[in-house]
């Protein structure tokens, strides 16, 4: 039989060779098209199913990985006797389970863990860790931090960060820098959470940036984070060669109301970065920086449109009222309907006696277009 | 002496033959390049997609707001529960301006009446030409302070109504839809973050699958349960549309090529976007055309943009289900294409424009442009064949196997790259749907396409005024009720 498929074989091959160019060219299209017509119907089934499987495999699993937790760390009576976490003991007969050994049976029990510890802070969240560390399942996750996948790499430093397991800084900070942009973000969260002594240090050695997006997250985990120890964020807005940290470093300033970082504030609105200059004039706004007042209105016209709109934003910010006129003569004779607007909000956010007169006489001499701008700006039902 | 039928069998027909097969295997290659590249691009989403935390976003004071504008014309049917289910977006801060484009039925008046709107002084300032704005309404109602509602002169465009809002819009990105589409509640966050992730270029534009809605359950305006369409001309377009977006943009999306990013959702930089001086009402294909210009504005501006594309589903639409409604969709369309290779002519392989010159406007111009004119002339070419007794029966077959089993490939490597994404279909009978369609799209729908490419071809040569009809929507499978029904005693 398989000497009949070989000659049928070298029948059609010798047939195929005197066939024009183009024949043979669509003959082997075809062959090749209906192989992987045929796999990819076999993948969507495959995956289907494997689907189907994996989510049996939860199903079946998590009741009795929630059941252990349960009876081995919520319901513990160890734990309401007062006993401290470090010394109770979980039950080996069910940690060392024949389940346990599988490791998708694992990589579900750090899964479920973790996300009980999510809600379980205190002595409930230390005897969750306990019971993970108890079950060696950090050796997983730091076998996955040794891993060349970066996927993996994130995994290993997720679970440990959540788990609350030290990583070396030798480890980490490497981390912290990669040019892998998911990498390097999730080992920049992980060493803010981990680092009880120096979370920012990694600020220093940043030369890769933070992105947006890594922003949102780390300001969240900053945030968030107790017993975080919140630096002197100048010191990077006075040394830091990265942009972006420089950014960021102007949010939190802004956030923890840091008053003693306006001086470095105020020289980084010399900086040649328009962008970044829009960022420092921000920053002074939110701060309530009265001091800058006089650059802001001394480097206002030789400001691109965003600074200036950034400028007016802050004057009607600091609301000092020393610059009243200042605002009426943008709101009044520019040309800018950006500026005009932002002038009318800055003179009305200052909501006191002497502007709400401003406002009045404003009303009585302005242009059509600027009494419209005026009235939007009073409206409450806008809110942007 | 040589005759002038000599002269076609022995020159003219063999150079014939040999460029439609070497243009018809460099389409399929291609074809088979945006696989391989949308499959890596999937992939990569995918991982980052795994381990990405979006409740970073949710009360975050560092994301950038998002005005989301939805044109509409005549939507009284539906407006509430469209308008609504715009309201319920995960997203901290974001406007929803609705343009009702001159409507002639009640959709402002249920509006007003609904959301406890009241006309306000709005200062804005007419960055991009639209038709005049009769007024600006906001509502009273706290819980509706995020709803804008522009009532302007109907400007016979989507791209006017579109453009008022853009010029009604505070934030500095803008999300386009049509009011009748229907959203995902995450759609924002998903959009923005590859504005947010991006390293070295300005994302300009972010665009995510579409889908038809037409056969789908939809409670309140979100959808409940996602099944392929029952219809086989939805049925059709949805197989289409996951071939076009899921390994088109997908694939173009990764070497920053991407040709249009839909009008029935897409996430724009508005800075740009007014720069390139906003939509165009004269365009039959608006969106492309947008498209198109934001990336000549940026590149004669020496600005590194992007444009991405992410492979989930966050829209649906409802696809025309009868022929006629059809026909005028991909009329359009056609007239929108040659409308736009004659624009943006001075783009085309001119290397100034970087990929887009390079590739994208080729592409464009040789595989969809030329395609329905070539298929033609193919077709004309097989009669006379057949006619003149000239066919080589055995090679026609093999040729014509060849397209089909391609077309079949292809189409099945888009339905399986949209399974390993996410598995929308729940059910087995919903993928063997969608899954068959692949086998007869090539011998059912593509005809049609062709025919309806070439009459848009044919009006656009003869100068043939193009009117804007309805849509004629049917409205969507509505979730049955649970309340049990009053009894009369």
């Amino acid at each position: 039989m398989f000497s009949n498929i070989a000659n049928l074989l070298i029948e059609a091959y010798e047939q195929y060779v005197y066939l024009p160019l183009f024949i043979q060219i669509a003959l082997a299209f075809i062959i090749f098209a209906i192989l992987a017509t045929v796999f990819a119907y076999f993948i969507i089934v495959f995956k289907r199913y494997q689907g189907y499987v994996t989510e049996k495999r939860k199903n079946f699993i998590t009741p009795k990985i929630e059941e252990i937790i349960t009876d081995q760390v919520l319901l513990n009576e160890k734990l309401n006797e007062g006993i401290p976490v470090d010394e109770i003991e979980f039950d080996l007969k069910a940690l060392n389970h024949k389940m346990f050994k599988k490791e998708w049976v694992r990589q579900a029990l750090i899964d479920i863990i973790i996300q009980y510890r999510k809600n379980f802070r205190g002595d409930l969240g230390d005897l969750l860790r306990k019971f993970y560390l108890d079950m060696n399942l950090s050796k997983e996750s730091f076998e996955k931090l040794k891993s060349m996948k970066w996927e993996k790499k994130i995994k290993a430093v997720s679970e440990l960060t959540s788990m609350d397991i030290q990583i070396s800084d030798v480890t980490i900070l490497p981390l912290t820098n990669s040019t892998n942009p998911s990498l390097r973000s999730a080992a920049r969260n992980a060493y803010i959470q981990l680092s009880k002594n120096e979370p920012f240090k990694f600020f220093d050695i940043a030369t890769e940036p933070i992105l947006p997006w890594d922003q949102l997250e780390l300001y969240r985990i900053i945030t968030t984070t107790k017993d975080i120890a919140i630096p002197n964020f100048s010191r990077w807005i006075s040394y830091s060669s990265n942009k972006s940290v420089v950014a960021f470093c102007l949010k939190l300033i802004a956030h923890y109301d840091q008053q003693a970082a306006i001086p470095s504030v105020i020289d980084l609105t010399s900086t040649k970065d328009h962008f970044l200059r829009a960022a420092a004039i921000n920053c002074l706004g939110k701060l309530s920086a009265e001091i800058a007042e006089d650059k802001f209105l001394r480097i206002y016209n030789t400001q691109p449109v965003n600074c200036q709109l950034e400028i007016l934003k802050a004057l009607g910010r600091i609301g000092s009222g020393k610059n009243l006129e200042f605002l009426k003569q943008e709101f009044m004779f520019s040309s800018n309907f950006d500026i005009r607007m932002s002038a009318a909000k800055s003179i009305i956010k200052h909501n006191s006696p002497a502007s709400r007169i401003l406002i009045d006489e404003l009303m009585a001499v302005s242009s059509e277009e600027n009494k419209l701008i005026l009235k939007h700006c009073q409206n409450p039902l806008i809110k942007y | 002496m040589p005759t002038a039928s000599t002269i076609f069998w022995d020159y003219a027909a063999p150079f014939f033959e040999k460029t439609v097969f070497v243009y018809g295997t460099t389409l399929l290659i291609t074809y088979t390049m945006l696989a391989i590249l949308s499959f890596i691009n999937i992939r990569r989403y995918l991982k980052k997609e795994s381990y990405t935390d979006y409740n970073v976003i949710i009360g975050s004071p560092l994301v950038p707001g998002i005005s989301v504008i939805a044109p509409a014309f005549n939507e009284g049917l539906t407006i509430i529960a469209n308008v609504r289910s715009l309201l319920t977006f995960n997203y901290p801060i974001y406007e929803v301006i609705v343009i009702n484009d001159g409507s002639t039925d009640d959709t402002l008046e249920q509006l007003i009446a609904e959301f406890a709107l009241v006309k306000i002084n709005y200062a804005f300032e007419q960055k991009i030409s639209c038709q005049p704005i009769r007024g600006i309404y906001k509502s009273t109602n706290d819980a509706y302070a995020k709803l804008i509602i522009v009532d302007k002169e109907n400007g016979k465009a989507k791209a006017d109504a579109s453009n008022a809002g853009i010029n009604i819009s505070s934030f500095n990105y803008f999300l386009c839809t049509d009011v009748d589409c229907i959203l995902h509640v995450h759609t924002l966050q998903k959009l923005i973050r590859p504005v947010l992730d991006e390293q070295y270029k300005r994302v300009i534009a972010v665009g995510a699958t579409l889908r038809m809605a037409n056969s789908c359950v939809i409670d309140k305006g979100v959808i409940t349960e996602i099944k392929a369409p029952r219809q086989l001309l939805a049925r059709f377009q949805e197989m289409e549309y996951i071939r076009s977006f899921v390994l088109g943009k997908m694939g173009w999306s990764l070497i920053n090529a991407v040709p249009n990013v839909s009008g029935g959702l897409g996430l724009f930089d508005k800075e740009i976007v007014v720069r390139a001086g906003g939509y165009d009402p004269q365009a039959y294909g608006e969106d492309m055309e947008l498209m198109l210009r934001m990336n000549r504005y940026s590149k004669e501006n020496k600005i590194e943009s992007a444009i991405r594309y992410i492979p989930v589903t966050l829209c649906w639409t409802e696809g025309p289900t009868t022929l006629k409604v059809f026909m005028r969709q991909r009329t359009r369309w056609a007239r929108g294409l040659i409308q736009l290779m004659s624009l943006h002519s001075k783009m085309f392989l001119n290397p100034r424009y970087g990929i887009v010159g390079m590739v994208t406007v080729p592409y464009n111009f040789f595989f969809e442009l030329l395609a329905p004119l070539i298929e033609l002339t193919g077709v004309i070419y097989y009669i006379v064949l057949i006619c003149a007794g000239e066919v080589n029966w055995p090679y026609a077959v093999i040729l014509l196997i060849f397209v089909y089993t391609y077309a079949l490939m292809i189409s099945s490597l888009a339905v399986l790259w949209d399974q390993l994404t996410f598995q929308y279909y729940k059910k087995w009978l919903d993928v063997i749907r969608i899954c068959s369609m692949a086998f007869f799209e090539t011998i059912i729908y593509h005809p049609i396409n062709v025919i309806f490419a070439l009459r848009g071809y044919f009006f656009h040569l003869i100068g043939k005024k193009h009117t804007w009809g309805n849509m004629q929507r049917r409205g969507f499978v509505q979730k049955a009720p649970t309340e049990p029904k009053p009894t009369v005693s």
